[in-house]
């Protein structure tokens, strides 16, 4: 009789479990929040807190005016960062630089700009993974597991509104699960008209376009012959380092969701110790290679870094 | 002092009427009566009652203390072995050390040591072998870090100074990089180097 009873209860348990799988592909949750993002008016307030309990809180609007989408984000603490989109100029205004505009369709802000807009060009390095519905700032969520495909960057689970599929929260944790980045929103709403303070901004004042001086095909001197799965090269260069006004040569390597930077430096040998260390969840990786310094900067695991690093070599013959 | 009359002297303190014969039981044992001079003291104590000087006759104690105390051959005793302030004196010291390494960088600076300890997932242990077909452009070959360490304390405010470059600069380019994306594209099909797949 007992054993019977407990074959019921198992039962209604998995039935329990099988209503409760979610509906979607995790594709179509990534989907949905893209699109929500880019065509519904809110007003989000969220959290990003960083390893070492530092937090840095933000005001995030969004708005269709006139089917022109703006972005406002706004950091809340100290002297403030305000960073305001229309269409596809961006405007930086930051305390002791002078505010500046960039032509792009994205804000470069604490959130990846690119998981949100397109998701499924993160496909070809990432995995995602439907986990299960949970309750984050007092609604309900769904949470989706991101993991590259090779293993060899940090993870990130994702929490949407199961609502209006906009983001809830968004962990990045390293191969153990340890949280390293964390946003978590505090506040959303989403309206039906656009927020007044859209209705302020003139497109005529904001500040001037930094136009890109485009240096050509640089020489190939280097190159890299490992990079994560469905990393690219994005961009080559050279240039100044600000602050200490050292030449560099520049690669940026991107998979859309992180952003790893290599910088090549001649040094005399023996001269730069090799090393690591971690800066919130960024690790820069210094490795002295004859006489070119080699260092990694990006939210990448160490070994990830030092693999790339290591991977450089000089191509001979080419000068 | 017995059980019993610990619960006596308790209920004399709540003012609990005893009998003479409990009465006198208690008032012939001298430790009842100093017990009941330091629970009087220790309520008046909680209660904030205490008068502003006290007389306490602690002389006794000392003398008898002094009397007890074995004439002194090894070493005197250091602060260490006390159990309180051994456990303070140290902490203290230790603060003085964190505040040198944290004034020396304000990135967190990891042991490699850290990363050299066996976990059950390390990200490139995962893949199978065959991936390894033995060159240097085999991707996922096991990296060790041993041969980079801790960035040295030495030279530390000029290493700091190019650190913070280095990060700085990181977080312009991120910001470049949706500008020059398409121009970019262009230039990465010219490119020679291609992701490893």
């Amino acid at each position: 009789m007992k054993s019977i009873r407990i074959i019921t209860l198992v039962l209604w348990g998995w039935c329990g479990f099988l209503f409760a799988q979610p509906e979607g592909t995790p594709e179509d949750w990534l989907q949905r929040m893209a699109s929500a993002l880019r065509g519904l008016n809110y007003q989000i307030s969220f959290v990003v807190l960083q390893p070492n309990g530092e937090f840095e809180p933000y005001l995030w609007r969004h708005a269709l005016v006139d089917d022109i989408e703006m972005e406002h984000l706004s950091l809340q603490n100290g002297p403030g960062r305000e960073i305001v989109r229309v269409d596809d100029l961006v405007s930086y205004f930051e305390p002791n630089v002078p505010a500046f505009s960039l032509r792009s369709d994205v804000i470069n802000g604490p959130l990846p700009a690119e998981l949100f807009r397109n998701p499924h060009a993160l496909e070809h390095a990432y995995d995602y993974v439907m986990i299960g519905r949970s309750r984050i700032s007092g609604r309900s969520a769904q949470q989706i597991r991101i993991v590259s495909k090779d293993k060899s960057r940090y993870g990130f689970n994702l929490w949407l509104d199961q609502e209006s599929g906009l983001l809830l929260k968004l962990d990045m944790t390293d191969v153990q699960g340890e949280v390293l980045e964390q946003v978590q929103v505090t506040s959303l709403q989403v309206t039906a008209e656009p927020d007044e303070y859209f209705s302020r901004i003139e497109k005529s004042k904001l500040p001037e376009l930094v136009e890109m001086s485009d240096t050509g095909p640089l020489p190939i001197r280097w190159q890299i012959g490992w990079l994560p799965e469905g990393m690219q090269i994005l961009r080559r260069d050279i240039h100044r380092l600000p602050m200490t006004g050292q030449m560099v040569e520049y690669a940026m390597l991107s998979d859309g969701l992180v952003d790893v930077s290599v910088y090549l430096q001649a040094v005399d040998p023996g001269t730069s110790e090799n090393g690591w260390l971690r800066y919130g969840a960024n690790t820069l990786l210094s490795l002295q290679q004859g006489a070119l310094e080699v260092t990694v900067v990006g939210k990448v695991p160490p070994q990830t870094a030092s693999t790339i690093a290591n991977s450089i070599t000089l191509v001979k013959g080419n000068d | 002092m017995t059980q019993q009359q610990s619960e006596h002297l308790s209920s004399m303190m709540d003012g609990e009427l005893l009998d003479n014969d409990q009465f006198n039981a208690l008032a012939k044992d001298s430790r009842v009566a100093d017990k009941w001079r330091s629970y009087h003291l220790i309520r008046d104590g909680l209660r904030k009652e205490l008068p502003p000087t006290l007389h306490l006759d602690i002389s006794a104690r000392v003398a008898a203390a002094i009397e007890a105390e074995p004439a002194i051959l090894a070493p005197q005793r250091k602060s260490k072995s006390l159990p309180l302030v051994g456990h303070v004196i140290p902490w203290i010291r230790q603060g003085g050390q964190f505040a040198v390494a944290a004034s020396v960088a304000a990135a967190v600076i990891l042991g490699v040591q850290q990363f050299n300890q066996p976990t059950p997932e390390q990200p490139f242990s995962s893949a199978p072998a065959w991936q390894l077909p033995g060159t240097q452009m085999g991707g996922l070959s096991p990296v060790s870090l041993e041969q980079t360490h801790v960035m040295p304390r030495a030279d530390t405010l000029e290493q700091k100074r190019r650190i913070n470059a280095y990060l700085a600069d990181h977080q312009r380019q991120m910001r470049l990089k949706a500008e020059e994306q398409a121009a970019a594209q262009k230039q990465e099909a010219e490119d020679s180097t291609q992701p490893q797949q």
